[in-house]
């Protein structure tokens, strides 16, 4: 028998951040987690979080999983993994580890236990080489296998868009990204990334069918119609070794059904959620519920949940205040809603943004007469977000207290160091100078690939869409400790393409990749 | 195919390599991967065959979820290779139910 | 290319190679709920117990139907909710024995 105050089911954000929360104030807390790694979905995360700085905004991934995980730990609270919940009896859950069954005795549980990729099935869908999204995220980052090397996403939300960009920068080719509704429904900055680098985003279009006789060779897509319907005589036939199927989530709800808690089907929220309260307890006294398992959200939002409901559970437990609680869920609560504040596009920049004391909004500026380089931030949709304003030491970007405010760049103080470059998650600043010869304009980029480019280097020069515009050469690479692996390459190109270049390819052979096999 | 040098994730730390076989060939794997890490990584794909269509499967969901990528381990029948990990000499063979 | 195995009918159920035919076979005639597609057609009663195919069998039950996908609920859970030996349970009977006789069937009293 194990025996402690609180059981947590899932060791991802959303557990660990309970688990952190109520042990801080003194709970006896367990967590279990059927995986042999802590961290949930973060560990497969490799790209900057989005939010503010208290969500960690402009840290990885992997590394929030690994901060989230030491203070858990340094709190005293037990991890056990490896570990799988596979039932619930008069209140106690049954575990197995190394094929050795327990029962857990907790006063309060909190179920945390994420998400399950949803499935799309096409003919030949059963092929090898045909796989959740998720687990080719799973292969590359977590496993360093490349899941294949001509590679077709289906699905454009920001788990497609997010993995399509890793999957190059793991080295595969992705041919392209097939969407069935009618626009991308992920981030703007998710799905640049990928367009500027040669991937097309192809909506209005699925997957008709696989073919291949072991694995996966070949797949035929087609356009569709608004409801889904393939249009006949548009299919087209690509080589694919590989299919990620990035067609939404649902909530991981098997413990809570079996615990008999109430649910309920929120369509947006990914399906069948159970019923909870401010507090995140569903209908059973003492059962809590955070993250993804509760609605499929971000993992900023995950965390948030956690904190609640570990901070809930601690206080029916008697080891905190309710003032003192009630001051920590009212914080959590402000912080999810603004991370729940819908992206939303803003107006397109016109001639009426344009204010007399300098401060121009985003995006396009048409002329400008300065010397140097300076930032062109090509954010247009209001997502939460603000480390480009958080970073700038001389001010010179305003986001606001409402983080989804696009970013205003008041260029007065602009030194065009470039932290605000490396610091946007979405990777949408670039620094352009105008002026930098003659002939020329020097645009730097934010550069996550492999080889990185050397000084004097000839590259390729990419439009928005990755198609080539001009040649470039490379006049500077930094790489330093602060912009945590994202480079910043500074390229010389043909002044009259200033507006339109926003990518390089790398004409060099070697691809720094060994053991090709 | 390894990932030896990623952007993000860097230079792979060396680690100890360990042989593992499946139905009679042997492969590399590294210690403290999953099963099927090391089958995709030898470009193995076919980890069962169905029982009524005889098709194969491999690896789909990689989180232990779906139970696509089961085959028999030292004898033990249904084990999800992309979530147990590779021991020394492990014993593999496909399903064929 | 071969596609002759496409021909054989589009799966749902990846564990029991159960066609979208036969479950929409078993609505026509009669399965109202995703329990009773399963005990018709074997869909979602494999090792993965429905994870993969639940969510593509509630859309067609309620396309065939008209029946609210909001009403659609799960076969049912049952423990164990993983894969789980015989040796492991068997080794825990003190422990849970009790427990499970009240969720497994009468004949694990023994």
């Amino acid at each position: 028998m194990i025996e402690t105050e609180i059981a947590i089911v899932g060791a991802g954000p959303a557990g660990l951040a309970a688990a952190c929360e109520s042990a801080q104030v003194g709970s006896k807390v367990i967590v279990f987690d059927e995986n042999n790694h802590p961290g949930g979905q973060l560990v497969k995360q490799i790209h900057k979080f989005f939010g503010s700085k208290e969500h960690l905004a402009g840290v990885r991934g992997i590394d929030i999983g690994k901060k989230l995980y030491k203070r858990a730990l340094s709190l005293g609270v037990e991890v056990r993994l490896g570990t799988v919940v596979w039932g619930y009896f008069e209140n106690q859950l049954a575990v197995v580890f190394n094929n050795q069954v327990e029962v857990v005795s907790a006063k309060k549980i909190i179920v945390a236990t994420g998400a399950l990729e949803n499935t799309l099935s096409f003919p030949g869908w059963t092929l090898p080489g045909i796989m959740g999204a998720g687990g080719a995220q799973t292969l590359m980052n977590l496993y360093r296998i490349l899941p294949g090397k001509k590679v077709l996403m289906v699905g454009a939300g920001n788990v497609g868009l997010i993995i399509a960009y890793q999957l190059l920068q793991a080295g595969a080719e992705v041919i392209a990204v097939v969407e069935a509704a009618p626009k991308i429904g992920g981030y703007k900055v998710h799905a640049d990334k990928i367009l500027r680098n040669g991937v097309p985003i192809l909506t209005g279009h699925t997957v008709k069918e696989a073919l291949g006789k072991e694995r996966v060779e070949k797949v035929i897509i087609a356009q569709v119609r608004s409801d889904f319907s393939i249009i006949p005589e548009t299919e087209r036939e690509i080589d694919a070794d590989t299919i990620c199927l990035a067609v939404g989530l649902t909530p991981l709800t098997e413990l809570l059904w079996l615990m008999e808690c109430e649910m309920r089907y929120e369509s947006d929220l990914g399906g069948f959620i159970p019923v909870r309260n401010k507090n995140m307890e569903t209908s059973i006294s003492g059962i809590y519920i955070a993250g993804d398992v509760a609605g499929i959200e971000e993992a900023s939002i995950a965390m948030e949940e956690g904190r609640i409901a570990g901070i809930a559970a601690a206080e029916s437990l008697g080891h905190i205040i309710s003032d003192k609680a009630r001051m920590i869920k009212n914080r959590a609560e402000e912080s999810l809603l603004q991370l729940r504040l819908n992206p939303s596009f803003a107006p397109r920049m016109t001639e009426k943004n344009k204010t007399n004391n300098g401060i121009i909004k985003n995006s396009q500026i048409e002329i400008l007469n300065r010397n140097g380089s300076i930032p062109i931030i090509e954010c247009n949709e209001c997502i939460p977000c603000n480390p480009c304003e958080t970073v700038c030491l001389f001010g010179c970007i305003q986001v606001g207290t409402t983080i989804t405010n696009l970013p205003l760049l008041n260029l007065d103080k602009c030194t065009g160091c470039g932290q605000c470059v490396l610091a946007c998650p979405g990777l949408a600043i670039f620094l352009l100078d105008r002026n930098y010869s003659k002939d020329e304009a020097a645009i730097t980029l934010p550069y996550e690939f492999l080889p990185l480019p050397k000084k004097g280097e000839k590259v390729i020069a990419l439009d928005r869409n990755g198609s080539k515009v001009c040649e470039g050469e490379v006049l500077n690479v930094i790489l330093t400790k602060k912009g945590d692996r994202t480079a910043l390459v500074k390229i010389a190109i043909p002044k009259e393409h200033a507006d339109k270049v926003r990518s390089i390819k790398t004409t060099r052979l070697d691809s720094g990749k060994e053991g090709e096999n | 195919m390894r990932i030896t040098i990623h952007p993000i994730l860097g230079l792979l730390k060396e680690r100890k390599k360990i042989t593992i076989e499946i139905d009679g060939q042997k492969i590399e794997a590294l210690e403290g991967e999953p099963i099927a890490a090391a089958l995709w990584n030898a470009g193995i794909r076919d980890f069962r065959y169905t029982r009524k269509r005889k098709e194969p499967r491999g690896f789909f969901c990689g989180i232990g979820l779906c139970t696509d990528c089961k085959m028999i381990v030292n004898g033990i029948p249904n084990i999800r290779t992309c979530v147990t990990l590779v021991e020394k000499g492990m014993k593999i063979q496909r399903q064929r139910d | 290319m071969d596609n002759s195995k496409n021909e054989q009918g589009k799966l749902v159920c990846r564990c029991e190679e159960v066609t979208e035919e036969e479950v929409r076979q078993a609505i026509k005639d009669g399965a109202k709920t995703l329990r009773e597609i399963k005990m018709i057609t074997r869909a979602g009663m494999g090792l993965c117990q429905g994870r993969s195919c639940s969510k593509i069998i509630s859309l067609i039950l309620a396309e065939e139907t008209g029946i609210s996908i909001d009403k659609i609920e799960p076969a049912g859970y049952r423990p164990p909710l993983r894969p789980i030996a015989i040796s492991a349970l068997a080794k825990a009977k003190k422990k849970i024995g009790k427990k499970l006789k009240y969720k497994f069937s009468s004949a694990y009293n023994e």
